[in-house]
C-alpha cells in the first residue's frame, strides 16, 4: 500500500515538471538570449579595455619577453664567441693577405709605394697608420732536402729551430706518397701544399725532392728571389752530388743561399 | 750519423704502435696513423761505433686485402712483421704476407716477431710457434718491455749492413 502512495507522489512530481517545462519554455528562451547578449557585450568590453591598456603601457607588456631574450643572448654570447673567434680571426687574416696579394700583383702599386704616398699626403690625419708591412712580408721558414723514396732528410735550413726535422721529413714524404698514390696518377708529383698563410712548394728531382716552406702573402719579388736562389742551389747540387752525403756542408750551403731572403 | 728507414707492418691490433711507443718517446700524435695510414717516429741508437738515426715507419694495420700505398715500402733498409700471438688470424697467412712484403720492399729479409707473449703460458707459446709456417725472430711483449729494444737493435744492425 505504501509503495503505491510513493509511486503516486513520483507521478505527481513528474507531472509538475512536465507542466513547468511547457509553461516556462518562452521564459527560458528569453533567458538564453539575454545570456548570449551579455556574453558578446562582455567580450567586446574586455577587448576594448585590453586595447586601451596596451596603448597606455606598451613597454610594460613587451619588456618581459625582450628582457628574457636579452638575458639569454648575454648568457650565450661568451661560449658562442669562444667558438667563433678563432675562425673569424683566421678568416680576417686570410682575407687581408688575399687582398694584399692582389695589391702586390704587377697591375697594382706595391704597398710600400702606397704607404709612401699616404705619409706624404698632408691632408691625411697623422694618426692614420700605414698599411702594415708585417702582413705583407714573406719569409722562408724551412727548406728540406729529402731522399725521395725513404723520406730521409739530407739537409735542411730552418728560420726558427724545429723539434724533429727527421720526423717532419718522414711525414711529409708519407703525405706526398699518400696523395700521389690515392689519385692513381703515376709519374705525377705533389708540388704544392697550402695551409693558412704557409705554403710548401715541392720541387721533384730523380732521387731527391726539395720542399720550401714560406709564410706570408705570395709576392712576385719574393718569389723571384726564392726561385733564383733555388736555381742556384739546384745547380750546385747537380754539379756536386756528393754534397747530398754531407749533411753539415749541405746545411751550411742552404743557410748561405737562403738566409735573409725576404720580401 | 747514419739515417735508416725501417718499417713496421702487420695486421690491425697486433701491437706495432705499442712496440714503437715502448722504444721511442718522441713520436707524433696517433691521429696521423688513422688519417694517412702511416706514422713516422725517429730514434737515435748506437750500434757498435755507429750512431744510427732510425726513421721508424709505423704502417697502419689492415684487415684482409686492404691497399697500403706501395710507396710506403720504398727505400726501407729493414722491416719488421709483427703478429699477435693470441690471434690466429694475424699469423694464418704469414708466409704469403712475408713473400708479398719481400717483393714490394725489395728487401732480402723481413724480421718476424710475435707480440703479446705476456698473455700466454709457455705451453701455449710453444703450441703457437709450432703452428707458424716460418721462423720467428723474437717473441716480444710491449706491455712488459720484453725484447723490444733487442728487436730494434737487430733491425738497426741489419739496416747498417
Amino acid at each position: 500500500m505504501k509503495t503505491k502512495l510513493t509511486e503516486i507522489f513520483i507521478d505527481d512530481d513528474n507531472r509538475f515538471e512536465l507542466l513547468q517545462e511547457l509553461l516556462l519554455e518562452k521564459d527560458r528562451e528569453k533567458l538564453q538570449t539575454l545570456n548570449d547578449e551579455i556574453g558578446v557585450q562582455i567580450t567586446a568590453l574586455v577587448k576594448e579595455r585590453n586595447k586601451e591598456y596596451l596603448k597606455q603601457n606598451p613597454l610594460k607588456v613587451n619588456t618581459v619577453p625582450k628582457e628574457s631574450l636579452k638575458q639569454e643572448i648575454t648568457y650565450l654570447l661568451d661560449p658562442v664567441l669562444e667558438v667563433l673567434y678563432p675562425t673569424i680571426g683566421k678568416m680576417i687574416k686570410k682575407s687581408i693577405i688575399k687582398e694584399i696579394t692582389k695589391l702586390n700583383a704587377p697591375s697594382h702599386r706595391p704597398i710600400k709605394e702606397i704607404n709612401r704616398k699616404l705619409l706624404k699626403n698632408k691632408s691625411i690625419e697623422p694618426t692614420l697608420a700605414p698599411v702594415p708591412q708585417v702582413m705583407n712580408s714573406s719569409e722562408i721558414e724551412e727548406i728540406f732536402i729529402i731522399e725521395k723514396d725513404s723520406g730521409l732528410l739530407k739537409g735542411s735550413y730552418s728560420r726558427i729551430p724545429i723539434v724533429n726535422k727527421d720526423m717532419l721529413s718522414g711525414m711529409l714524404t708519407a703525405i706526398k706518397s699518400f696523395v700521389e698514390d690515392a689519385f692513381f696518377k703515376k709519374g705525377q708529383n705533389l708540388e704544392y701544399i697550402q695551409f693558412e698563410t704557409f705554403q710548401i712548394s715541392i720541387h721533384n728531382f730523380k732521387t731527391i725532392y726539395i720542399a720550401i716552406t714560406t709564410s706570408g702573402s705570395s709576392n712576385p719579388i719574393f718569389n723571384t728571389k726564392v726561385s733564383n736562389a733555388f736555381e742556384g742551389l739546384a745547380d750546385i747540387i747537380l754539379k756536386n752530388p756528393n754534397l747530398l752525403e754531407n749533411e753539415i756542408q749541405l746545411n751550411e750551403l742552404l743557410e748561405r743561399i737562403f738566409l735573409g731572403i725576404t720580401s | 750519423m747514419i739515417a735508416k728507414k725501417v718499417l713496421l707492418v702487420g695486421n690491425f691490433g697486433v701491437g706495432k704502435t705499442s712496440l714503437i711507443n715502448r722504444f721511442v718517446f718522441n713520436e707524433f700524435s696517433k691521429a696521423y696513423i688513422s688519417t694517412i695510414g702511416v706514422r713516422v717516429s725517429s730514434k737515435v741508437i748506437f750500434e757498435g761505433d755507429s750512431e744510427v738515426n732510425l726513421l721508424i715507419w709505423d704502417v697502419a694495420g689492415v684487415n684482409g686485402d686492404e691497399k697500403i700505398p706501395s710507396a710506403y715500402f720504398l727505400g726501407a733498409s729493414a722491416a719488421l712483421y709483427v703478429f699477435d700471438l693470441t690471434r690466429e688470424e694475424t699469423y694464418k697467412n704469414i708466409k704469403e704476407q712475408i713473400a708479398s712484403l719481400l717483393e714490394v720492399s725489395g728487401l732480402k729479409k723481413i724480421f718476424v716477431v710475435g707480440n703479446k707473449k705476456d698473455l700466454l703460458t709457455t705451453e701455449e707459446l710453444e703450441a703457437v710457434i709450432n703452428v707458424i709456417a716460418i721462423p720467428i725472430d723474437l717473441l716480444t711483449s710491449a706491455k712488459e718491455d720484453e725484447n723490444v729494444t733487442k728487436i730494434f737493435e737487430r733491425l738497426a744492425l741489419f739496416a747498417l749492413n
